[in-house]
Parts: C-alpha cells; structure tokens; sequence
C-alpha cells in the first residue's frame, strides 16, 4: 500500500512539474515570439520613418560595391584580392577531389595570388537553404563565396537572385580558353547563364558493366531489356530523386523520344507525363527483371555502386565518365570492369562555379575562379581525378594540347573523343524534377500487366 | 520550498534554452508551410499546403507506413523486452554478458545498426553466405525479402535490435523491485511466477512500461534514417517523403514539405495526448486500489 501511494504521489509530482515545465517554455516562447513580432514591427517602422536613411545608405555602399568589383580590371581585382580568403561551398562527397582541391588548388592559390582557399563541404541543398535563409534575414555580408552548382539548382538560384553576375567576362582565362559560343557553356540544363557562372568540370553519364557477366555491352534500350530478362535481378538503377538515377531514365526518355522535343517543353506534369509516356512503358517492362524485381531501388548512387563492387549486380552507372579506372586501380572494381554507352549516346552536363550575392569576397571568388579555368589546373584535374575539361581544344597551344592528349584516362574507359561525339542534352531544368515525382508514381513497383 | 523551486527552474535552464531553440524552428516551420516565407516573396497566407499535403496519396501512405513500423517495433520491443526481464527478475543482477548484450545496442548509433543490417541480412550478405556454405543453394533467394520490402521487415527488425536493450534498461530495475515485494507476496498467496509477473508486477509498473513504449514508438515514427536505408522505395516513411519534398531544387515548393513537416507534429501531438491520457488516467490504480484493500 505505501508503496503505491509513493508511486501516486510521484506521478502527481511529475505531473506538477511537467506543467509548470511547459508552461515555462510556452512563457518562453510567447516572449520569443513577441520579440521577434516587435523587433520586426520596428525594423518596418523605422524604414518607413525617417529611419529609412540608415537601411537604404547600407544598400547603396553594397550596390556600389558590387559595381566596384564589375569595373575592375584583372590585375585589380588580383590586388583587391590579395591575403583574402575565400569559401568554396559544395558537394564533399568526392573524396578524390576533396584532396585535390586541398592539396593542388589550394596551394596555388596561395603560392600565386596569397589567397587562403576555405573549402567547406556542404551539399546543395543546405547551400540554397543557407541563402534563402540569409536573404529572409536580410544578411548582406554572407559567409558563402564560390558555389559549386548547375542544372535545377542553378535554376533556383537564378530565380530567388541568390547569385552575383555577370562576371565571367572580366575573367582572361575565360575569355582565352573557353568556347563562349558552345551550347553547353551557354546553357545550364537549358537556363541561360549569362556570365553568372563559370564552368568547373564535365561530366558524362556512363554505364559500366561486369564483361564477365556481360559479353556484350547492350547497345540500345532493347537490348538492355533482353539482359535483363536473360539475367533477372542482376541489373537496377538508384532511385530518383537520386541525380544519377534521374540521369539514367532522362537517358531511358532519350532512347524514346528526341531531345529537341524537350527543349521548349512547359513544365506542366500532364505534357510531360505524355511525353515519355513510351518510356515509362519500358521501365515498366523492366520492372520484374530488376534486381528485387522492381520492387525496391537501391536508395543512391553510392549503394548501387557497392552492391556492384560486392557482385551483387553486374552493372553500375555513374556521371563520373572516368571511374571505372579509378575503381579498378583501386582494386573495387572487378579487372573486368567495362564502360559502355547506348548508341545513340548519353546524357553530358557541365558543371559550374558560381559566386554568392551577399558574398564579401567577390574579387576573391572571381580571381580563384579564373585560376581554376586554367589550362595547368583543368590539366591537373584531368590527370588527378580524370575530369573532363571545360576548355576549348582549338584554343590551346600545341603543347598543351599535347599534355592533354597524353593524359591516359586507364583501363575499363571510352576514350574522350568518342564521348564527346556521342554526348546528349541535359533536359531543362524545371522537367527534372516533374519526372522524378511522376517516376515514384507510375513505375516503381509496378508493371504492364 | 520555494526555494527548491527556484532551484529545480535554474536546473531545468539549459533544458529550456534548448527547447526554446526547438520550438522557435518548430514554429518557424509551421509558419512557412502556411505559406508565408518573405524571403522568396511569399506572403499570403494560407491552409491550401496543409490541405493538398494531406490530400496526396503519397502522403497518407507514407504516415501509414511510418504508423506500422512505430507501431510494430514499439509493441515487439516491448513484448520481448519484458520477457527478458522476466528471465532475469529473479538475479541480483543480470551476469556481466546480459550486461553488455543489452549496453552495446544502446550506444551504438542507429546508422551503424543500419550498416551491419545490410552486411548481415542482404543478398550477398553474411546471413546468405553462411547459409549457402552449409549447403542452401538457394541462400539468396531464402534472404531475399527480408531487406528493402514494402512491409519494413528490415526496418523493424532493425528497431528491434536497438529498442528491446532500451527497454530492459528503463524498466528492469523497477520490475526486479517490485517483483521482489509484492510479486512475491504474491507467489506466497499461490500464484505461480509466471501469474505474479504477468497479473502484479507489470501492473504496477505499468506507468514505466507504457512510457518508454511511447519513447519508442515517437521516436521511431519520426525517425529517418532507418527506413531511408533499409526500407522500400515505396512507401517512404514520412520523414523520408518529407526530407525528399524538402530537397525540392524550386524552393517555391518549401511551403509543402513544411506542411508535411507540420502534419507529423500534429500527430506526434495527438499521439502524446493520447499517451499522456493512458499514462496519467487515475482510474486503474484506484481500481487495484480496492482490490488490494
């Protein structure tokens, strides 16, 4: 009997304290609020007062600023530049790359200019978030300098005016080596770029197969079918929203239909839900010949790389147009290990570097940007990480053209030319992410039957 | 007195900053899923994203299937967690090996569980290997099915693993006590040890039980990594279809993955009232009240 009146009467303590808790926080909470309500009633107040004079005045040394920095000269922006630091926000996951940028661009940067490159590894999504934040908070002076972007998030960027530009004109290693007239440097996934972001790397999508558990390398959507079907469950691809997943059915939608037609596409989901409605029909069919029968998709990339690596699958696919050779000379891949592309080509994009609008080292950004567009660093990376280059072959000296030439991409790989020559369109920006969703809705798990 | 509870407020300070960092982004996010985020030049407000997130098949699956695997896990986790209890009650302490089989799964972070679930019950995993060793020739296809399918077996085999040691962590050392007083009372009355287990003790320490299934269950209807990992494709558990709304390159889009966001508070909301309301309800302890009297 004590013993249950002790328990009655902790209980009713607990629940004593447990509102006298929560009503704490929500004292706390309706402070906060009013805070934030009365410091923003303020903020409005005295910029329609005669207050206004402070916010304004601040916009206009950041305009003037920024002009600053548009008429400057080369070797101004070099002096302006000279013992800054500059952020560099993207993608971490490339370890390979992670090194390189720390122990080969870094240092140049350094050595060159005195520039003190702050790699922070961030995905996109966190980086957009960042600034979105930043503009809601009417931040001006933002830690974030070069972004590395492209396609959709480029899109967005551009849309929410999170970017500053143009600039690539005032860059002499972009105006020597770079094509300006190349569609690709032109367009990101279809969005005019417009000087507001420098190329960075290209990437083709590949597929690379086991030749142990694939004689021949399919050469066309059909022939993928039938290996699928003669070998049930030895081939899938990541789910989407995964970007190389995504890749492989844009491809799949390219064996069906031609990429002139998505050019001018509305991004409406019922016009293009008719439009690869051929597509879909074949993944589909695919679906029960799929690794789990379609039922699942391996979550990401990376995953879909494992399995292939532990043998579970005979085939991978990656944007990476080189990494079938990084992966055997590191011994993860199988000797065996082949790239391969359907005939009609693949999916290529370029990706870029774009500089924040808030940020405070802009003649930083465009000097490190400069440096990353030339020939020794594209040439370096081409070496080191196996990345194709964004520069123009015709615009090169014949030395350089040489080193470039030389560069032996390795064992498993397409040679450069040939991807080149059978390289696809990404499609615009704004269809990607309705075929995503319209890819969980229609296909996953199910099939024509 | 007073001064006590002048005392236990300053204690609970860095709880409360804390919270009031939680609550201000829980508030924050509730805001913007009604659509109003001035950043992107959204302003008006409304319940269109409330209501079309509800609306959307996907969604509904997707907080079913995070329901089933709360449900499931926390219900299991329970069950065999008080079974291993019973085992034990009856020891001083639980021998040193017990000991560490139920403290290694507490520390070890849910991501790492997710990564050796893989290794173990996957197609090429250990499981399938040593099956085929000792002579299944069809090893892969006997442990297929186990990972990435549509009822989260994966999933909450997973929380299983984890959550039971939790559940004989919180609760062993109030069963063992009152097992010891009135369990055995009981048993002297002519109960056998199973009936005085199963009709005393857990009653009484129903309040213990019943909260940390709630832990459980809270926790891992919101929880994402355990499904993004080893569930299906389809349905996502809801934090998963959220994250992936959250992910949407148009940030146009924001205000629905907020809602989304919103709608597992409410939830989590009602599911704790709820709680709160089994777990506190007077009524059963004045019943066994009279029954002991």
């Amino acid at each position: 009997m004590t013993i249950k009146k002790n328990i009655l009467m902790e209980v009713t303590m607990k629940i004593k304290k447990l509102l006298s808790y929560l009503s704490l926080v929500f004292v706390a909470v309706l402070v906060l609020v009013g805070c934030g309500q009365s410091s923003g009633g303020g903020e409005t107040a005295s910029s329609t007062d005669s207050g206004s004079s402070d916010s304004s005045s601040q916009e206009v040394n950041e305009e003037s600023q920024d002009e600053n920095v548009a008429d400057l000269s080369f070797d101004e922006l070099v002096e302006a530049a000279d013992g800054s630091t500059v952020s560099f926000y993207g993608w971490g996951g490339d370890e390979a790359l992670n090194q390189w940028l720390d122990n080969v661009y870094a240092p140049a940067l350094k050595e060159k200019y005195n520039i003190t490159l702050d790699r922070v590894p961030m995905d996109i999504e966190d980086v957009l978030n960042q600034l979105s934040n930043e503009k809601q908070a009417g931040e001006t002076e933002g830690p974030i300098d070069m972004i590395w972007i492209n396609g959709e998030n480029f899109a967005t960027a551009r849309d929410n005016d999170f970017l500053y530009g143009p600039f690539t004109e005032q860059l002499p290693n972009f105006q020597d080596y770079v094509d300006e007239e190349d569609p690709e440097i032109k367009y990101d996934f279809g969005y005019p770029i417009e000087g507001y972001e420098a190329p960075y790397g290209k990437a083709q999508f590949v597929l690379i197969g086991d030749k142990e558990k694939m004689d021949q390398a399919p050469a066309n959507a059909q022939e993928f079918l039938e290996y699928a079907q003669a070998n049930p469950g030895q081939v899938t691809y990541p789910a989407l929203p995964d970007f190389t997943g995504s890749a492989f059915v844009r491809n799949i939608i390219y064996e069906f239909v031609d990429p002139a037609e998505f050019q001018d596409m509305e991004a409406d989901k019922e016009v293009v839900r008719e439009a690869i409605a051929p597509a879909f029909d074949y993944l589909r069919d695919l679906n029960p010949h799929l690794w789990n029968e379609g039922q699942t998709f391996p979550q990401d990339q990376p995953q879909l790389n494992n399995m292939f690596m532990d043998g579970e699958l005979a085939l991978t696919m990656t944007y990476g147009a080189f990494d079938a050779a990084i992966g055997i000379e590191n011994g993860e891949y199988p000797e065996s290990a082949q790239t391969f592309i359907f005939d009609n080509g693949t999916i290529g994009n370029t990706n870029f570097i774009g500089i924040a609008n808030n940020s405070t080292n802009k003649a930083g950004a465009m000097v490190a940007i400069n440096e990353m567009l030339s020939p020794e660093m594209q040439l370096s990376k081409y070496e080191e990480l196996r990345t194709i280059p964004v520069l123009d072959n015709d615009a090169l000296d014949e030395d350089q053209q040489a080193a470039f030439d030389a560069v032996d991409p390795g064992p498993g790989t397409l040679p450069q030319d040939l991807l080149l020559e059978n390289r696809l369109p990404e499609m615009p920006a704004h269809l990607v992410p309705i075929i995503e969703e319209l890819w969980l809705e229609e296909v996953v798990g199910q099939t024509n039957e | 007195m007073k001064a006590s509870k002048f005392k236990v407020s300053l204690l609970l300070f860095p709880q409360l900053l804390i919270s009031i960092f939680l609550m201000t982004g829980v508030i924050y996010g509730l805001i913007q899923g009604l659509g109003y985020i001035p950043a992107l030049s959204m302003t008006d407000w409304t319940l269109d994203y409330y209501i079309q997130s509800i609306q959307d098949p996907n969604t509904l699956r997707s907080i079913l299937f995070s329901l089933w695997i709360a449900f499931a896990s926390s219900v299991l986790s329970v069950l065999i967690g008080l079974f291993i209890c019973y085992l034990f009650i009856n020891q001083k302490h639980y021998p040193k090996w017990v000991q560490a089989l139920i403290q290694i799964p507490i520390i070890v972070p849910h991501i790492i569980v997710a990564l050796f679930v893989i290794q173990i019950l996957s197609q090429t995993g250990i499981l399938a290997r040593l099956l085929y060793v000792i002579g299944f020739e069809n090893a892969q296809q006997i442990v297929s099915g186990w990972l990435f399918d549509p009822q989260g077996k994966g999933v909450i085999l997973a929380y299983l693993w984890k959550e039971i040691p939790f559940i004989v962590f919180f609760c062993f050392s109030l069963i063992r006590q009152i097992n010891g007083s009135l369990g055995e009372a009981a048993q002297t009355l002519g109960a056998n040890r199973l009936q005085a287990y199963v009709h005393v003790t857990l009653p009484l320490c129903r309040q213990t039980i019943l909260t940390s299934f709630f832990i459980i269950f809270m926790f891992t209807f919101g929880a994402y990594e355990l499904p993004a990992i080893l569930g299906p494709t389809l349905p996502q558990s809801i934090a998963e279809a959220t994250y992936i709304a959250y992910t949407h390159p148009d940030l146009k889009q924001r205000p629905f993955a907020m809602a989304m966001n919103g709608w597992i508070f409410i939830i989590s909301l009602g599911m704790a009232l709820l709680f709160a309301f089994f777990i506190y309800r007077k009524k059963p302890s004045h019943k066994q009240g009279g029954q002991d009297g």
